[in-house]
C-alpha cells in the first residue's frame, strides 16, 4: 500500500477551486434548448454531453471495483513476473521498491512509445490493412480470451458448477457478437456495451498483472505522456491526428468511444432562426477497435505464457495513447471531428455546393455561427480515435453548413453531435478506481470516483475553451492519484478515530 | 449505428447477413437481429423491402426462442443430473466447485 503522504493543502486547493468550476460554469450551459441560436452553438457542448460520458465512465467503473471486491483473483499477486514488469520484489524497502517501481514504469513507457510510433509509421505509410488486422486480432483476444479468464473467474468465485457446453456457447456468442458490433455494424446501444465491458476487462488484466507501486507510477507516467504526445507539436499522437486530417479520412475503426446527440434542427421560416431541440440521444461508439488491440497482440508472441497482458499492455498502451491522440489532434485540427461510425453518414454526399448556401443567407443564422457550431461540435470530441474522425469532421461540417439549406425545403433536419472518448481513458479510470478499491477501503474508492468524474468535467470544460483536442488523462488522473493518497493517508485515518471514539460530524 | 439512416437495401442486407450469421451456434445474434429490426418490421409504414425484414425478423425470433429452449433444457438437465453421472458428469465441468455435491 503506497504510504507516500501528499501535501493536503494543494491538493484541496486544487479540488476547489475544481469544484467551484465546473458549478459556475456548467448551469447556463444546461439551457440547451434556448431559443437564440447564437446561445444555442455555445451551449450545444455543455452539462448534457458531460453526463454522457459520466454514464459509460462510471458503469465501467463500477464493473471494476464490483469485480475486484468479489472475486479475490484480480486482487492476487501473481509470482510470475509481467514481461514490462521485471523488477518485482516484495520483501523490499521502500527505496527499493520506488526505483523499481520507477523502473518498471520506465519500461513500460518505452513499450507505449515504440508502439504508438509504430503506429504512427504503419499509418504514415498507408499500411491500412496491417493495423485493421492487428485491431482485429486485438479484439478477438479481448473478447474470447479475457471474457473466458473472466467467467471461469467469476464462477470460481461463486462456485457455480457449469459445464464446458454452456460455457463455449456463451463464450462464442459473446465473442462474435462483439466482433460483430465492433468491426461491422451493430446497434449503438450493444457496441457501447461492448466497449464498456471490453474496457473493463483491460483495466482488470492491468491491475492485476502490475505490481503494487509500479500501478501507480504507470498512472502517473501515463499523465506525463498524454500531455506531451497530445499537445507538443511534435507528439506522435497529434502527428497522427494531423496525417489522418490531410489525408480527410477516418482513422482507426474503433477504439473510440462516442455517444452521439442527436438534434433536430427546425427552421421556423426562411430566414428566421434556427431553433434546436434536442429530440433524442444517441450513443455511438466507434468501437472498432479497442485499446485492447495491444492485448491481443500479445496473444500471437510467446510472451503469452507469463501472463495475458505480457505484450498487450504495451499494445493496449500503446493504441490507446495513439487513439487518445488521433481522436484529440483530428477534433482540434478539424473542425467536424465528431467520430461517428462510417456508416453513420454518407459523406459523400455532402458536396461543397453545401456550404456555398450558407453564405447566401439560407437562414438567419450567420456562417460564423455555423462554424462556431462545428468547432463546437468537432470539440466534443476529446479524443477521437482516428477512426472516423476526419471523415466525420467533413461531414458533420457539411452537415451543420447543409442544415439552413435542408431545412428550407424540409422544415426538419436531424443533426448530430456528440462526444467521444479514447477507450484507454476509460481503461486508465478503471484502473486508478480499480486499484484504490482493491485496498479495501471504500472513502478512498469514492474519493477517486468523484476525483475522476471531476477531472472529466474539467477536461470538457477546457475543450470547450481551448477548442483542439485535448488529452483527457492528465486532468482526471493527477486528481485521482492526489485523492488516493491524501484519503488513505489522511482522510481513513480520521474517520476511523472518529468512529472509534463515536463522534459524527 | 443508427437505423435511420440507412438506407432500406442496407437494412434488408443486414437483417439477412444477421439471420444467416446465427446459423453458427450464434442465437445472440438472433436475439439482436430480431430487436434492432423489430420496429422496422413491423412499426414502420410500409416500404418495399419490409416484407422480407419482417420474415427474418420472424425466422430470427423464432429461432432464438427455440435456441433458448434448448440452453434451459440443457443447464437444468445437467445441474440436475449431473451428480448422478459420476465421473462422465465431472469431465464436463468449467470449473471444480469445492464442497460435497
Amino acid at each position: 500500500m503506497p504510504s507516500e503522504a501528499i501535501v493536503n493543502e494543494g491538493s484541496v486547493e486544487v479540488n476547489s477551486s475544481a469544484r467551484s468550476r465546473p458549478q459556475v460554469q456548467n448551469p447556463p450551459r444546461t439551457n440547451n434548448t434556448s431559443a437564440s441560436s447564437g446561445e444555442d452553438e455555445e451551449l450545444m457542448y455543455g452539462a448534457k454531453h458531460v453526463i454522457m460520458l459520466f454514464v459509460p465512465v462510471t458503469l465501467c467503473m463500477m464493473v471494476v471495483v464490483a469485480t475486484m471486491n468479489s472475486v479475490s483473483y484480480y486482487s492476487l499477486e501473481e509470482s510470475s513476473n509481467f514481461v514490462y514488469a521485471p523488477f518485482q520484489d516484495k520483501t523490499a524497502s521502500t527505496g527499493t521498491k520506488v526505483w523499481q517501481s520507477a523502473a518498471n514504469a520506465g519500461i513500460i513507457m518505452c513499450a507505449v512509445i515504440v508502439m504508438t510510433v509504430l503506429l504512427l509509421l504503419l499509418y504514415k505509410y498507408r499500411c491500412y490493412k496491417i493495423i485493421n488486422g492487428w485491431l482485429v486480432c486485438s479484439s478477438v483476444m479481448m473478447l474470447f480470451f479475457f471474457s473466458y479468464m473472466y467467467l471461469q473467474q467469476v464462477l470460481r468465485a461463486y462456485n457455480v458448477p457449469l459445464d464446458y457446453i454452456t460455457v463455449t456457447i456463451l463464450v462464442w456468442n459473446f465473442g462474435i457478437g462483439g466482433l460483430v458490433c465492433i468491426h461491422w455494424k451493430g446497434p449503438l446501444l450493444l457496441q457501447q456495451a461492448y466497449l464498456i465491458m471490453i474496457s473493463a476487462l483491460v483495466a482488470l488484466i492491468f491491475i492485476k498483472w502490475l505490481p503494487d507501486w509500479t500501478t501507480w507510477a504507470v498512472l502517473g507516467v501515463m499523465v506525463i505522456w498524454d500531455l506531451v504526445a497530445v499537445l507538443c507539436p511534435k507528439g506522435p499522437l497529434r502527428m497522427l491526428v494531423e496525417t489522418a486530417q490531410s489525408r480527410n479520412e477516418a482513422i482507426f475503426p474503433a477504439l473510440i468511444y462516442s455517444s452521439a446527440m442527436v438534434w433536430i434542427v427546425t427552421m421556423a421560416d426562411d430566414g428566421g432562426h434556427s431553433k434546436k431541440n434536442k429530440k433524442r440521444k444517441e450513443g455511438e461508439f466507434d468501437n472498432d477497435v479497442e485499446e485492447e488491440d495491444d492485448d491481443d497482440d500479445g496473444g500471437f508472441k510467446e510472451h503469452l505464457a507469463n501472463g495475458v497482458s505480457g505484450n498487450s499492455l504495451e499494445d493496449s498502451a500503446a493504441a490507446r495513447s495513439a487513439f487518445r491522440a488521433l481522436g484529440d489532434m483530428t477534433q482540434g485540427v478539424q473542425q467536424t471531428n465528431l467520430a461517428f461510425s462510417e456508416n453513420y453518414w454518407d459523406v459523400e454526399d455532402e458536396p461543397t455546393s453545401q456550404r456555398q448556401v450558407i453564405p447566401e443567407g439560407a437562414t438567419g443564422r450567420e456562417p460564423t455561427e455555423e462554424d462556431n457550431a462545428a468547432a463546437k461540435t468537432s470539440k466534443k470530441k476529446k479524443r477521437a480515435k482516428p477512426a472516423g474522425g476526419a471523415r466525420q469532421t467533413q461531414s458533420e461540417r457539411q452537415r451543420r453548413t447543409a442544415v439552413p439549406a435542408a431545412s428550407e425545403d424540409d422544415g426538419e433536419l436531424e443533426e448530430e453531435k456528440g462526444i467521444k472518448l479514447g477507450l484507454g481513458d476509460f481503461i486508465f479510470y478503471s484502473v486508478l478506481v480499480g486499484k484504490a478499491s482493491s485496498n479495501g477501503d471504500w472513502n478512498t474508492t469514492l474519493a477517486c470516483f468523484v476525483s475522476i468524474l471531476i477531472g472529466l468535467c474539467c477536461t470538457l470544460l477546457l475543450l470547450a475553451i481551448m477548442r483542439k483536442a485535448l488529452p483527457a488523462l492528465p486532468i482526471s488522473l493527477s486528481f485521482g492519484l492526489v485523492f488516493n493518497f491524501a484519503t488513505s493517508a489522511l482522510v481513513q485515518p480520521f474517520m476511523d478515530k472518529l468512529n472509534n471514539e463515536q463522534v459524527y460530524i | 449505428m443508427d437505423l435511420r439512416r440507412v438506407n432500406n437495401t442496407e437494412k434488408l442486407a443486414m437483417c439477412r447477413k444477421y439471420f444467416f450469421a446465427g446459423f453458427f451456434v450464434l442465437p445472440f445474434l438472433w436475439v439482436v437481429n430480431s430487436v434492432w429490426f423489430f420496429k422496422e418490421a413491423f412499426r414502420k409504414p410500409h416500404y418495399t423491402e419490409q416484407a422480407d425484414i419482417r420474415s427474418y425478423v420472424i425466422r430470427s425470433m423464432i429461432g432464438a426462442v427455440i435456441w433458448l429452449a434448448i440452453i434451459i433444457t440443457w443447464v437444468i438437465f445437467y445441474q440436475t443430473k449431473r451428480v448422478e453421472w459420476g465421473s462422465f458428469g465431472d469431465s464436463l465441468l468449467f470449473i471444480i466447485p469445492y464442497g460435497s455435491a
